[in-house]
């Protein structure tokens, strides 16, 4: 028993570090040109300008840039597994990027300690989150929480605040309060996996027994993941890796890693016990391949729904984001099968 | 020192890089084409497919799980390779979908070949070259001959070595790369030749020797080497020395080893030439030739947490003529100059070289490109050169706040860092070197490019090292990025610059005008043009 379950553990261990889909991280980082990519369209939507902060209509590129550049830091640091050491210079220069990064969140994040409601902020960054939000305005149509997603957590507890510090450029609707970004959420699970298991995560998360505060960051997570990918074909792109950065931001603010120690777990993970991954609740009544009409079987189709678009990231015909639950188990079954069979 | 470089000037006329004119002269190594469809990576096992498994997936769906992660694993490597990513799964099949608009060209070639160090000896006749599998190539010039006097000695291969064999960090459960990190030659003392190599975490000193005579007449032993019955023996004869085909041997002398817990990425020999220093990431060792169980910390930069690291080091020389004065720089683009009488360990420096950042540069990316990746003293001992990701700056050793020169090696580049940080490209780490007489520097660039800036001139030139222009004493010409706007005829823009193709290693003879440049897996000498 005990072999098996330390075989357990190298390989929980090792699936942090499998590789991501690095083609599909590149496309997703394109201003949503799709197709192929091209260095000067990538380069006018990215780097085209000099930004600096304080710029107003700039701000929101510098934003993208920032978020995106320390989404490749995360995913840099995260999905890389080598068979020798990582270079440690490359480590370091990742980990002050991601360091200079965060704080300069964590200054903006001061000096708002509320977020933006529609009545009127005075900050100047709220005023550039208006001016934002018509250009993404044609985002995030459907609320933020679909009410019939998470059945355990009620939606307020369940936002962070490092995820709105994302939130913000994104979506329009007001619904969501919070205490600022003093409030961190309790310790995440990791923050960046490769999408497949972070996919698989989210399904063994949304098992109704959610007995840790994970499951109500990891439920936030999937919560607001949904409202990214719903308007998948919009023009900002957000990898699999943003939902799990939110939490890890204020978690980083904490312990940025101790993986310059070549260990195989990292700093992100230490206060991630195993036995939290090993021995938590199972609800086996997912895997039963029924159909179900309970709030689990809504979950775990919503939960099938993030399962497919992982594991099917080049699919010509996009998910549509109004029907997330009409994605029958049947389908599942079908391309479970083309999986295996091929 | 004046007078010194007006008579180097004349030896190759009215002394600048622009005045010199670049020949093909020879290249090594294979031609990629030549390598058949589905040639096997050496050494190397791909990415293993990993077996992560979700704890809480009951038994039954275990070999489900493992199936579907292999089908992944198998469509993001295929994925990958369509995107043409220099990763080793790319190199390994020849992929059909090669049609996409790729960045970086994907070659076919063994991974061990890919060249990681080029140094010329101190006469410049042996030019030793240390590739990824651990080799080390050493290449002698002919001598010169009398008929052929407008053309100097070909480079032929003189002796190969195994110098480092991979091994296995079985603490860390890592591997410990074979690839040779730096190679430095000994001068020359009597007729063997010597040279340190290391990889990550070794060390090694190696002899190379000629051998062209070999006894011949041993009384107990048969030529080839079976032993004699004593009982046949009916007279006695003393062996002599016969003469016999040139044989290069190359045996190590010492092993230096345990003394780095991080990749060593720089050695340096002494001007005393009895001592010589080895730099990792965080440390500073300095050893003696012939010593080799103990060596001395000098410069020690790690933090009590490891979490506040914020710093590295990333390359280290002593100075050519002053024995107790090293350089070392940093990620941060800082250089400390260190003098070891000063104390035991230098963690405090004797001069600091820093350039003020330029405010209206910054970007996210400023730290990374601000990184050195060489240092380089001159061959006087009075300037340093060192190489970030954008530019060569020149230093006076005497001025600290400032270089005294910078060139620009590949400013177009500033607009894509946030591309090049994506696709590692920026952590490429670029050599430099100077010539024989300080009057110019080279490095390399991407595209197979290199550049060369004469400081005296002011002008500078970019080379393209290329197979097209095979046919030796073919006069090179000089290229040129086009970095925005139209585009004259022959300029490249800067899409269309191939990143998989960089020249990170380059030599210069230390008498003569002849470069050897290091592709990624061809080694190119041009010499220049003799009339």
């Amino acid at each position: 028993m005990s072999g098996n379950s330390d075989s357990f553990r190298s390989d929980v261990k090792r699936s942090w570090h499998s590789s991501p889909p690095r083609a599909l991280t590149l496309d997703r980082y394109m201003l949503g040109k799709g197709g192929k990519r091209k260095f000067d369209e990538h380069e006018d939507g990215l780097e085209g300008k000099v930004v600096s902060p304080t710029d107003g209509p700039s701000k929101v590129s510098y934003t993208l840039q920032r978020q995106t550049i320390f989404n490749i830091s995360l995913m840099k640091l995260y999905n890389h597994r080598p068979l020798t050491e990582p270079s440690l210079q490359k480590t370091v220069l990742i980990n002050n990027m991601l360091r200079r990064i965060q704080e300069e969140l964590k200054q903006e994040g001061s000096l708002r300690p509320v977020f933006v409601t529609a009545s009127q902020p005075t900050d100047p960054l709220g005023d550039n989150f208006r001016e934002a939000q018509p250009a993404f305005s044609h985002l995030a149509s459907q609320p933020l929480l679909p009410t019939d997603l998470v059945s355990t957590t009620p939606l307020e507890a369940c936002l962070t605040p490092a995820s709105l510090l994302e939130d913000d450029t994104f979506c329009t609707s007001q619904t969501v309060q919070h205490d600022g970004p003093t409030k961190l959420p309790p310790p995440a699970l990791q923050p960046v996996k490769d999408s497949f298991s972070s996919a698989l995560d989210e399904i063994e998360e949304l098992c109704p027994a959610p007995t840790s505060a994970e499951a109500v960051a990891v439920a936030a997570e999937t919560a607001a993941d949904d409202s990214k990918d719903h308007p998948s074909e919009s023009s900002v792109q957000k990898p699999e890796g943003v939902p799990e950065s939110r939490p890890a931001e204020p978690k980083l603010m904490d312990s940025l890693p101790g993986n310059f120690e070549i260990t195989t777990s990292t700093g992100f993970l230490t206060d991630l016990t195993l036995d939290d991954i090993l021995f938590a609740d199972i609800d086996t009544s997912m895997y039963d391949f029924d159909p179900c009409t309970s709030a689990t079987g809504a979950a775990s189709k919503m939960a099938t729904d993030e399962l497919l678009k992982t594991l099917a990231p080049y699919s010509s015909q996009p998910v549509t984001p109004n029907q997330p639950f009409k994605m029958d188990l049947t389908e599942l079954d079908h391309i479970m099968e083309v999986l295996v069979g091929s | 020192m004046f007078l010194k470089f007006s008579l180097r000037s004349v030896f190759y006329g009215a002394g600048g890089g622009n005045d010199i004119q670049w020949c093909f002269s020879q290249v090594k190594g294979a031609v990629d084409d030549d390598v058949a469809e589905g040639a096997v990576l050496s050494g190397k096992l791909p990415e293993i497919l990993l077996v992560s498994v979700p704890p809480s997936l009951p038994p039954p769906f275990l070999p489900l799980w493992v199936l579907i992660q292999m089908k992944i694993h198998k469509r993001i490597s295929a994925l990958r390779k369509m995107k043409c990513f220099p990763c080793q799964f790319s190199n390994t099949i020849k992929s059909a979908q090669l049609n996409t608009s790729a960045l970086m060209s994907v070659s076919f070639f063994d991974q061990a070949d890919i060249i990681s160090t080029v140094e010329f000896n101190h006469s410049g006749e042996l030019l030793a070259t240390g590739d990824k599998g651990g080799r080390v190539v050493i290449f002698q010039q002919e001598q010169e001959n009398k008929t052929q006097s407008h053309s100097r000695g070909e480079y032929n291969v003189y002796s190969t070595f195994q110098s480092h064999e991979p091994e296995f960090d079985y603490l860390k459960s890592l591997e410990i790369e074979e690839k040779i990190n730096k190679i430095r030659w000994l001068p020359q003392k009597n007729a063997a030749q010597f040279l340190l190599s290391t990889n990550d975490k070794t060390i090694k000193l190696w002899k190379i020797s000629e051998r062209d005579k070999r006894p011949e007449g041993y009384n107990l032993k048969e030529e080839d080497g079976r032993y004699r019955d004593p009982t046949t023996v009916t007279t006695l004869r003393v062996p002599v020395f016969r003469p016999m085909d040139l044989m290069v041997e190359a045996s190590p002398r010492r092993i230096f080893a345990n003394a780095h817990t991080y990749h060593i990425n720089s050695i340096s020999i002494n001007s005393d030439y009895e001592t010589y220093l080895s730099a990792d990431d965080l440390r500073i060792n300095l050893w003696h030739l012939e010593i080799t169980d103990r060596s001395f910390n000098i410069v020690d930069i790690k933090p009590a947490n490891m979490e506040e690291l914020t710093e590295v080091i990333t390359a280290a020389e002593f100075h050519p003529n002053s024995c107790n004065t090293f350089v070392y720089s940093s990620s941060k683009g800082t250089i400390r100059l260190c003098d070891m009488r000063a104390s035991a360990l230098c963690d405090r420096h004797s001069k600091l070289f820093e350039e003020p950042e330029d405010p209206s540069n910054r970007s996210f990316f400023s730290e990374i490109i601000s990184s050195i990746s060489d240092v380089k003293f001159s061959h006087s001992g009075r300037y340093m050169m060192t190489r970030d990701y954008l530019s060569v700056k020149i230093w006076d050793l005497n001025m600290e706040n400032r270089p005294v020169e910078t060139y620009q090696v590949h400013e177009y580049l500033r607009s894509k860092l946030c591309s090049l940080y994506e696709n590692d490209c920026i952590f490429d780490k670029f050599e430099c070197c100077w010539n024989g007489s300080d009057s110019i520097v080279m490095t390399g660039s991407y595209n197979n490019f290199f550049r060369m800036f004469d400081r005296n001139t002011k002008r500078d030139i970019t080379l393209e090292a290329s197979r097209e222009n095979n046919k030796p004493r073919t006069v090179l010409k000089p290229r040129k990025v086009c970095a925005s706007g139209k585009r004259k005829k022959d300029e490249i823009s800067v899409d269309s610059l191939d990143f998989n193709k960089k020249i990170l290693h380059t030599a210069w003879h230390p008498k003569e005008n002849i470069i050897a440049v290091a592709t990624t897996n061809n080694l190119y000498i041009f010499q220049d043009k003799m009339n």
